[in-house]
């Protein structure tokens, strides 16, 4: 077995170089119910992180694999980078559910991987789209047992705008987000 | 303490020296889950998606940039050793002033008019993969007294599956600033070498460009779902 090369961190410095026009407004080939799926970034301390690369990769509508792309970007791919609070926004299609090879169900979700300055790894993740109920049996909820960790995975509709939902990621200290190695 | 393999060549999230890592490291374990379909499979990048010009960073601008040219070339393996053919490949750097196209970098170096430091290829079926560039420059940051970052190249993969996902950093032989640099000294002393790239003249440019070798190699597929 080859050794595999480390990770390093992104630094502070990719945005003019890393960036994609429209990064945040993710394309498919279908149509699907639009969305939006915003929050922030925090570190341990509660403060923002201005300068994360935030990028997600998800399923269509109907719960396929996105195939293919248009213009420089593939489809189903998002990627940004945080502002000055920390806020992330991507532009979206309500994902939908889909199966894995054993016939389990993962819950619409979208999976998340954040690169930041002191990240000397990207972390990795899944948010989930829908209520903690509805998630109960999806591979990752499963895996976490009764952790009330679970929480921190699942994104809040808002009240007053059906097609906002908002996620915060907590880097580290109470109520860190859970990552996953997968 | 967040788990690690034993032949994990990674640096771990937490390396006090590098003071960044302090706020932002996370502290829980990570939870090992089978990689979903999803995340098994990778966007699709095709061909035309890359133009050509994208592998050559000195023809950017109007004129040529300053400083040394050198031409980058390397193959991408999974652990099995086998090509990563056809993937993205995304490289960064800062200019031969060791100045990053940033509004929050403050250096006091000059940027240059023709050079982005911004380029892309795919992988062909070997896993092969080539720029060329100019060498970037080392640049003082704030991380401790007389810190000087030593010069490197970003790099960016996407490899053929979500999971493999990877951003590194590609250092030059015989740099006395890596000795001193917390990013490049997180990594465990038996991987740092993984992280510098060879001369190799053969395939620089006769009287034109010095020639760099950087293999990089991902992680391969987890094949046994660990559960927590």
């Amino acid at each position: 077995m080859a050794q595999p090369t480390p990770s390093q961190t992104v630094g502070p410095f990719f945005d003019r170089q890393l960036l994609w026009s429209d990064g945040g407004k993710i394309l498919f080939a279908d149509q699907g119910e639009r969305i939006t799926l915003t929050g922030r970034v925090v570190d341990g301390n509660g403060g923002p992180v201005i300068d994360a690369l935030f990028e997600t990769w998800q399923v269509n509508a109907a719960g396929k694999l996105p195939i293919g792309g248009e213009g420089a970007r593939p489809y189903g791919y998002g990627r940004v980078s945080t502002g000055a609070d920390g806020s992330y926004t991507i532009e979206t299609v309500m994902p939908g559910s889909f199966k894995g090879p054993g016939g389990e169900t993962y819950a619409p979700q979208i999976s998340v991987t954040i690169f930041a300055r002191g990240l000397l790894k990207g972390v990795q993740t899944r948010v989930f789209l829908a209520s903690l109920d509805a998630i109960k049996d999806d591979p990752l909820a499963r895996a976490l047992g009764n952790s009330d960790r679970l929480s921190t995975l699942v994104a809040t509709r808002d009240p007053n705008n059906p097609k906002i939902y908002r996620w915060n990621v907590q880097l580290q200290g109470g109520g860190e987000t859970v990552f996953i190695d997968a | 303490m967040v788990e690690t393999r034993a032949a994990d060549t990674h640096p771990p999230y937490l390396y006090p020296d590098y003071k960044s890592t302090r706020l932002r490291a996370p502290a829980q374990p990570l939870v090992r889950v089978p990689p979903s379909p999803l995340e098994a499979a990778s966007p699709s990048f095709p061909r035309q998606f890359v133009k050509d010009s994208e592998a050559d960073l000195t023809t950017w601008g109007k004129s040529a940039p300053l400083g040394e040219k050198m031409v980058l070339v390397g193959r991408v393996l999974d652990d099995g050793g086998r090509p990563v053919r056809r993937s993205l490949v995304e490289l960064w750097q800062a200019n031969a002033s060791g100045k990053y196209p940033h509004p929050v970098d403050d250096h006091d170096a000059p940027h240059d008019p023709n050079f982005l430091g911004k380029g892309q290829v795919l992988t062909d079926d070997e896993g092969r993969y080539r720029f060329v560039t100019v060498k970037p420059g080392a640049y003082p940051w704030q991380n401790h007294a007389f810190a000087w970052r030593p010069a490197h190249i970003h790099l960016s993969l996407f490899g053929n599956a979500y999971a493999q996902r990877l951003i590194t950093q590609m250092f030059f032989p015989g740099d006395p600033l890596c000795a001193i640099d917390p990013i490049f000294n997180s990594v465990p002393e038996a991987g740092r070498t993984l992280l510098v790239a060879e001369l190799d003249l053969q395939h620089g440019i006769e009287g034109v460009a010095l020639g760099y070798r950087f293999d990089i190699v991902l992680r391969g597929a987890r094949a046994t779902p660990m559960g927590v």
